[in-house]
């Protein structure tokens, strides 16, 4: 079956921010190659305690799977001539951290490509050699601010955000300039902030303090409707979302309580819980909290989850990391990928897809492969010999 | 630049609220036409969200809204009515891609089933983003952004280590994973299609594609068998690697020490030569260990400075720091956002002067130049007359007939 990238050559010089943009081409038929030094590239390294020394860990499994490795030590004279050499055939080159000192080299190797380099600030502007990870570029960018509670420090979006919202943009933003690379013959250069990418997340944030000068608070105070927010109920939490806006939910669940007599019902029909301003505000926050967590106290989340399915309330169980596993709908859905993994000597379940096509396009082939897997394969005869004579020397 | 990178493909674009504009805008700012089918009776919850220019709402004064929908061309019409929806129909037949982030089945009540669609233009490339996917036991679950990260761990993995799940602050699924996976998909499909005449179909289920930003603690727990749980801001494998208090009203720094030299740099800085001599300290491990210690060491150095001042000293010894900013701090202080000209102030006939974020990325070098977003029903005539070929005669028959929902008059 052809893919949608099929025939693509893409050379990954990248690294942690732009990892998982490369294994979205390389699921959709995309040649991806990472060309690592020979100690192996920074994110085979990050610490980590699934971490398998010539694999990685947890992270480098998922980011890299389907993609390729070959190790030059593209520094060198030698080096440069191979890598210049795969270069050529390629049509997509992924940059980061000290490959980026190699994008005015690449810029000369003959035919038009697309180069994405990506870094935490960008290649330049006065916070260009700042040093960045996850949290730095979540504080910078604005992120943590708006979650926590206030009072106590902002907080990050857990796992790795910073990663996969800049491979996302860096991922789209690279296929439409190969779209005009196709169309047009015309090759192009992306600069792609971390820092950037995190700070166009932030829903309506910035817009609030154009428009209203006003700046959102962690915890919603003023802005997030009283129910909407996560509930204790047996068993755990669930999260409500049934604000007026919502007319449905908020009905449902003023029905739902009254249909079982609980007495709260009836201050939720009164004209206060008609104002929306009102209930954004920290006394009505608190006043619903006491009052559903009241009536869910004997409630399974299962059972809410039930309710909410047969009501039409958009409420949800707030699931843990080891309930995903065990999702129905994602079982229904044949979801996840159990794929064989050498690094771990089994195989390994990994999220499945992000997206369908109704052609079976989208697949792993390989997992993520250990350094310099692939040199034999890719790097021909020469380049081979160019690389021993370079490692013997 | 006003790149037209995407120019000569059209998307007859029938998403609304966060997620599903997010991810035409990608198209839209490149050129590409994005036709959004919209209704004033039953209006884009998100031309209904706040911030409003002087705080008083109407459909064309939405911050929000103009954030989302750059470039685009606004059509109003009604969709219960039948020749609205033949209309619609007439522009899918001169359509590349059709859009939607409804719920399972309301496709079909319109008559815009992908069959029914592929009926009228069989190359089509057709985008359903549901929250939970078209299929499977909780399909008709109906939820919000903050409802994504709920069945997904964001919100269980978002909180202090000693307090409940908050879930993150914002709708966030509907502003990362979500429009970018789509848009990537959509753009997957057309270069597919490029090469073999065929059209496809793409099921997003928002669920899923929010799975895979999860993908580092799902894979580590089907790896080492033990799941992530909330840790605040921490590492597992760093320390010090946290945010703290700052001198001044709210002010925070995120500082993430990820090297041992970094910390006997870090202990230099602080004046705390007896932790930088403390032999259990060297290593991350032993730190992690007495984290309180470490931690505490570090605030009681940031609570006596600005969180510039703590950035600008650890910068220096090369020692990853930040401010944690705010939407003020970034427009209006941020000298790198500005040196890279990241906020662009764009004329709108209604709101006056909007700020917009820039795509977070240089082309070549150069900004990519925004348009305003359209007023309601902006381009109703002309998306009729041009992509549909309707004369003038059968535009003022669908008006007559209530079709085309002309925007109220103020």
């Amino acid at each position: 079956m052809d893919q949608p990238y099929s025939g693509l050559r893409i050379i990954d010089l990248g690294g942690e921010l732009s990892a998982y943009a490369s294994r979205l081409f390389a699921n959709l038929g995309a040649e991806v190659i990472m060309v690592e030094l020979p100690g192996g590239r920074s994110d085979r390294h990050l610490p980590s305690p699934s971490l398998v020394p010539g694999y990685g860990g947890a992270e480098f499994a998922f980011t890299n799977a389907g993609k390729q490795s070959v190790t030059i030590d593209w520094a060198s004279p030698k080096g440069w001539i191979v890598l210049e050499k795969i270069l050529k055939r390629s049509e997509i080159v992924f940059l980061e951290s000290d490959a980026i000192e190699l994008l005015p080299k690449i810029l000369g190797v003959p035919g038009g490509r697309i180069i994405t380099a990506t870094s935490h600030f960008g290649l330049k502007g006065p916070y260009q050699a700042y040093a960045g990870n996850d949290l730095v570029a979540q504080a910078m960018g604005g992120l943590a601010w708006l979650s926590g509670t206030p009072g106590l420090p902002p907080l990050k979006v857990p796992a790795e955000q910073t990663r996969f919202i800049t491979s996302a943009y860096a991922a789209a933003a690279t296929a439409i300039a190969l779209w005009d690379l196709e169309m047009k013959g015309q090759g192009h250069v992306i600069d792609v902030s971390a820092q950037e990418c995190v700070a166009h997340s932030l829903q309506n944030a910035p817009q609030v303090w154009d428009l209203e000068h006003k700046v959102l608070s962690r915890g919603g105070e003023g802005i997030r409707d009283a129910t909407e927010d996560v509930f204790a109920c047996r068993g755990g939490y669930v999260f409500l979302a049934a604000a007026l806006s919502l007319p449905a939910s908020w009905n449902g669940i003023v029905d739902w309580m009254m249909r079982e007599g609980h007495p709260g019902a009836d201050r939720l029909l009164e004209a206060d819980w008609q104002d929306r301003g009102l209930r954004a505000t920290a006394p009505m926050k608190l006043e619903f909290k006491e009052l559903f967590e009241g009536f869910l106290a004997d409630k399974h989340r299962s059972e809410v989850l039930e309710v909410a399915l047969r009501r039409k309330i958009a409420m949800a169980p707030v699931s843990d990391i080891s309930d995903i596993p065990n999702d129905p709908q994602l079982l229904f859905r044949d979801f996840f990928v159990d794929l064989p993994h050498p690094a771990f000597g089994r195989s390994v379940r990994f999220p499945g897809a992000p997206y369908r096509f109704s052609e079976p396009v989208w697949r792993i082939t390989h997992a993520a492969p250990r350094i310099g897997e692939h040199n034999t394969q890719i790097l021909s005869a020469s380049d081979e010999a160019a690389r021993r004579a370079y490692d013997a020397s | 630049m006003r790149p037209d990178f995407l120019a000569g493909l059209r998307v007859v674009d029938l998403t609304w609220a966060g997620a599903g504009p997010f991810a035409t805008k990608v198209f839209s700012d490149f050129g590409a036409e994005v036709i959004k089918v919209e209704s004033t009776t039953r209006a884009d919850p998100v031309r209904l969200g706040a911030p409003f220019k002087d705080g008083v709402a109407g459909l064309n004064r939405s911050g929000y809204f103009a954030s989302r929908n750059t470039r685009k061309k606004s059509i109003s019409l009604n969709l219960k009515i039948a020749e609205a929806q033949e209309a619609v129909r007439e522009l899918i037949r001169h359509a590349d891609v059709i859009s939607n982030n409804f719920g399972p089945g309301a496709m079909d009540r319109l008559g815009l089933s992908y069959d029914e669609v592929r009926a009228i233009k069989p190359d089509i490339i057709y985008l359903a983003m549901p929250m939970y996917g078209e299929t499977g036991p909780l399909s008709g679950l109906l939820g919000v952004g903050m409802t994504i990260s709920a069945v997904t761990g964001f919100t269980s993995l978002t909180g202090y280590s000693d307090g409940p799940p908050l879930g993150p602050g914002t709708h966030y699924p509907d502003h990362a994973a979500n429009p970018y996976h789509a848009a990537f998909a959509v753009l997957a499909a057309l270069r597919l299609r490029r090469r073999t005449g065929r059209g496809m179909k793409i099921d997003l289920s928002q669920v899923e594609s929010t799975l895979n930003f999860l993908g580092i603690p799902l894979t580590g727990a089907a790896i080492s068998g033990k799941a992530a749980t909330r840790n605040g801001n921490r590492s597992e494998v760093h320390a010090p690697y946290n945010v703290f208090r700052c001198r001044g009203d709210d002010e925070w720094c995120a500082i993430a020490v990820t090297s041992d030299k970094q910390w006997n740099d870090l202990t230099s800085i602080l004046g705390r030569s007896d932790l930088g001599e403390d032999e259990n300290l060297k290593r991350a491990s032993g730190r992690l260990h007495r984290i309180d210690d470490v931690e505490s060491a570090v605030a009681s150095w940031t609570l006596r400075r600005t969180s510039s001042e703590v950035v600008t000293e650890l910068q220096r010894a090369g020692i990853a720091a930040g401010m944690v900013q705010h939407s003020r701090t970034l427009i209006e202080d941020d000298p790198q956002l500005r040196s890279r000209g990241y906020w662009q102030h764009l004329d709108h006939p209604e709101i006056g002067q909007v700020t917009l974020n820039s795509p977070p990325y240089l082309m070549d070098g150069e900004r990519v130049e925004l348009v305003r977003p359209p007023l309601i029903g902006e381009h109703t005539d002309e998306l009729l007359a041009n992509v549909a070929g309707y004369s003038a005669e059968r535009i003022q028959r669908l008006r007559e007939l209530g079709a085309i929902e002309d925007p109220p008059v103020v």
